[in-house]
């Protein structure tokens, strides 16, 4: 029975319900909007005319209220009394009319405050929304140590402001589209218009506008509808909470899209190593990037494969460890009643057990249990048996390269290849571990981000894109934007004004 | 079934790829035992054989090049229709086929045979090629630029284990190499015939060469592919020479294996151990291509899907691999395929030249005629 009313309001609600009466319509308001407790319904008269006004109270800001009601009372009686003259006459920007019920009702919900003269074919509205967000803060969970400190917010109108003043351009394009059957939400994708490529603009317009669902949760959800493979472990389109790093990427031609209501954003086309990209390269001097950079980059590799190493070292091969090294393995292994690979899988659950609940409990919580984790649960693991000195120091070196990577996401991802590496050095020694990588390298040649190879830079080989991807060069040697992505324009700046020397003496 | 094929963009590769694509064919399991073959035929010339080979398959390659400009757009299945009718064109392309999945096992088994000695004596052949031919099967179920991916990324990952080869480099003994030039003419054919088990693999060019997207810019990549496998040879083989002795090198099976064996770094010995396992991705390149050409030849000859194929031809080889159990049945499969392959690979294309040459006089004056 449920059902049936629901669907003769929806039935009704298309339908055109005015001229009515001020009664009439506070009674049919009641009956079928479902958040009438909370509606302010007020009559007035003026000008020997009933008024109605009504809006919802916490949508609407009070202190806008004002202004627009007090023009309204003191409307100059000489002038007709009708909904097209307080349009014009009242001095409030962006009224609107409607006429149908469901209009009504989901205007009012978002905010609007509505007036209605008696007897007249449409209702006025106007948006006087209070939209309660946090002002901008520190970025919490990418830090810097250059350059800006603010990060977005839940307000897509404060975060499109920030990025304005980050591209002051007019080529830059917001464009807007709702996503959500049930509890829409605003979405824009950012790019620049001279420079993005029209073919990755068009697809995720198309991922867009074709997703189906009921209500997204966010940004990072949001992220996950529109990937080119849901099943996959990687993130295929890079996620960030900076502006500029967000603006940085959108000048060099990649899209952003941003979500009502989420702090963060994500920008795509991405590839394997922009998770690895920091804009703080950009900060410091190109030598420093570099090395920061070709740092981060072994780190990753580090952390996947030390633990796995050790475990089938220590399992199989350990004529490859010279002998004055395997001595001291073997001194700190001797007390050890397990195979390397359980040793190995019991330290590294402790670890994540220590980083999962440092995440949860709340920050001051969180360091003691950090110190209380590394020093007391590590030594006392030694002293009871449990695991060797050495691979206290391997897992320990693994964590700490695993907390190097920018991308909270990706580092996520790194966390997680450990495990089924370590399981296959456990089973078979260092085949295993080859057999992991190979595996993974194939993978990641399948993957496509937007369309495009995963791992650009390297395949498909463009070697003129390595000073903007591996390492950094001075900037007058970087008048391109990277031709991976295929950019609109490729140019940034004339490379021979950048290089012009002054003779000596000049 | 079309002569010529049409490939969609997306699908093409670059010129460029090529060097990859045949250096990384041509390097597999071959380079580690063939100094040895090499010596015993012609001693202390034995670069000098292997450069006649390298001259011998330049000249094949030039043929092929001319019999493939021949075409629009053609590769061997499409030419031997062309040239011998449907039912013998298909039957020389079935046996083309049954070539590449013939040289696949003996890669396959020579690899298993080489990771049984050297580290996991007890490992049955069926669990390593399980785990290889995952890895094979989830690359060409990718599609050709997958497959050319994984042999470029694979080439370029595992060079670096050259730099294994400083150490014998250091430890070589000069004297090995006199005197020079003392093999015989015959001496150094033999030599040189004993390279093709090696430097076979480029036949793929014959498959492969429709997916070219500039075909003009092809010759250099291929030509610079077999240089650098020439050179590479040619390296290991005096490396070889120069390290052990004549009389030691004739007893010595793999003998690159053994090379690497001295390296040693303070935090790394053994390093034979770790090349053993990283010639996986040295021989991972050349399963790839040669099950994507398969399944490629069977789709474009009988019109079975690709996966299928695959399928098929996995459950054989897990199948065949069982029936190799000893040392010398994988030495007459690969001796086999070594004939054989001499036969395929460097003959056939010359025997095919005089026929399209006939065949394109024969057609240009029955097009002159009614005009």
């Amino acid at each position: 029975m449920w059902n049936r009313r629901k669907r003769s309001q929806s039935d009704q609600s298309d339908e055109v319900i005015f001229p009515l009466k001020i009664d009439e319509l506070k009674n049919l308001l009641v009956e079928t909007f479902v958040n009438s407790s909370s509606l302010n319904f007020t009559k007035y008269k003026i000008n020997n005319k009933n008024v109605a006004v009504f809006f919802i109270d916490y949508q609407v800001e009070g202190a806008k209220l004002g202004p627009f009601l007090e023009p309204l009372l003191e409307f100059d009686s000489d002038k007709e009394f009708t909904y097209q003259t307080l349009l014009n006459g009242l001095p409030l920007s962006t009224g609107s009319t409607s006429n149908t019920l469901k209009d009504i009702q989901k205007k009012l919900i978002s905010g609007e405050a509505f007036i209605y003269i008696e007897k007249e074919k449409q209702a006025i509205s106007y948006p006087l929304t209070i939209k309660e967000t946090r002002s901008p803060g520190k970025a919490e969970t990418e830090s810097l140590v250059l350059g800006p400190k603010i990060a977005f917010t839940e307000s897509i109108l404060k975060n499109m402001n920030i990025i304005r003043w980050q591209i002051n351009s007019t080529d830059l394009v917001f464009e807007e589209f709702t996503v959500g059957k049930q509890a829409p939400r605003e979405v824009r994708i950012a790019y620049m218009k001279s420079v993005a490529n029209e073919d990755d603009v068009n697809t995720i317009r198309q991922r867009i506008k074709e997703l189906d669902v009921d209500q997204i949760e966010g940004t990072i959800v949001l992220k996950q509808y529109l990937e080119d493979s849901q099943t996959n472990l990687f993130p295929q389109f890079d996620e960030t909470e900076l502006p500029d790093r967000f603006a940085y990427n959108v000048t060099r031609g990649k899209i952003g899209v941003l979500v009502d209501g989420s702090p963060t954003s994500f920008i795509a086309p991405a590839t394997l190593f922009s998770f690895l990209e920091s804009t703080e390269d950009l900060y410091m001097r190109w030598q420093a990037g570099s090395f920061l950079r070709i740092l981060r980059f072994l780190a990753m590799f580090f952390s996947i494969l030390v633990t796995p190493t050790y475990v089938a070292a220590a399992t199989y091969q350990y004529a490859i460890i010279p002998s004055q090294l395997l001595v001291s393995i073997g001194q700190s292994r001797a007390a050890v009643p397990f195979p390397p690979i359980f040793e190995a899988l019991l330290l590294e659950f402790l670890l994540e057990l220590l980083r999962e609940a440092g995440a949860r409990l709340p920050t001051k919580v969180g360091q003691t249990m950090g110190i209380v984790g590394g020093i007391v649960i590590g030594q006392a693991a030694v002293e009871a048996g449990l695991t060797s000195n050495i691979l206290i120091i391997v897992v320990a070196m693994s964590a700490l390269s695993s907390f190097t990577t920018p991308s909270y996401l990706f580092g996520t991802t790194i966390r997680l290849i450990r495990f089924p590496l370590i399981i296959l050095a456990g089973f078979l020694g260092l085949a295993g571990i080859v057999f992991g990588v190979s595996f993974l390298l194939i993978h990641l040649l399948r993957l496509t981000s937007l369309g495009r190879p995963y791992l650009v830079p390297i395949y498909p080989l463009r070697l003129a894109d390595f000073n903007k991807v591996f390492f950094r060069t001075p900037f007058s040697y970087e008048s391109k934007r990277a031709k991976s992505y295929r950019p609109k324009d490729l140019i940034r700046f004339n490379k021979k004004d950048a290089k012009q020397k002054r003779d000596i003496d000049e | 079934m079309d002569i010529n094929v049409k490939v969609k963009p997306n699908l093409q590769i670059r010129a460029f790829y090529l060097f990859f694509i045949i250096a990384g064919i041509q390097l597999g399991v071959g380079i580690i035992g063939a100094p040895k073959f090499i010596f015993v035929e012609a001693e202390r010339d034995s670069w000098l054989a292997i450069l006649i080979g390298f001259l011998f398959m330049c000249v094949v390659v030039g043929v092929m090049f001319f019999i493939l400009n021949q075409y629009e757009n053609a590769d061997y299945f499409g030419i031997h229709v062309d040239l011998f009718g449907k039912w013998i064109g298909k039957f020389l392309g079935t046996l083309l086929i049954i070539y590449l999945g013939a040289s696949f096992l003996s890669i396959l088994m020579t690899y298993i045979q080489v990771i049984q000695i050297f580290l996991y004596h007890a490992l049955p052949n069926w669990i390593i090629t399980s785990l290889i031919m995952i890895l094979v099967l989830y690359t060409v179920f990718g599609g050709i630029r997958v497959v050319v991916g994984v042999t470029f990324i694979f080439f370029i990952i595992t060079l670096s284990l050259l730099t294994v080869l400083y150490d014998p480099l250091l430890r070589i003994n000069m004297y090995n190499y006199l005197p020079m030039f003392q093999a015989s003419f015959p001496e150094l054919l033999r030599g040189a015939k004993a390279t093709a088990y090696t430097f076979a693999g480029f036949e793929i060019l014959m498959i492969i060469y429709p997916f070219v997207s500039n075909k003009r810019n092809a010759k250099l990549p291929v030509y610079l592919g077999l240089t650098f496998t020439t050179f590479l040879f040619i390296l290991i083989t005096m490396l070889s020479i120069g390290y052990f002795s004549a009389k030691g090198l004739k007893n010595i099976d793999w003998a690159l294996l053994i090379l690497v064996k001295s390296a040693s770094f303070t935090f790394l010995e053994r390093l034979d151990y770790i090349v053993v396992i990283v010639w996986l991705m040295v021989i991972i390149p050349n399963l790839v291509l040669l099950m994507w050409a398969m399944a490629y030849g069977m789709k474009r000859l009988y019109k079975i899907q690709q996966r299928k194929t695959h399928y098929l031809f996995t459950g054989i080889i897990l199948i065949a691999v069982n029936y190799f159990q000893y040392g010398h049945q994988i030495t007459k499969l690969t001796d086999f395929i070594a004939k054989t392959g001499f036969w395929i690979v460097y003959i056939y294309p010359l025997l095919l030249l005089p026929i399209v040459l006939v065949r394109k006089k024969l057609k240009s004056s029955g097009r002159s005629k009614p005009s």
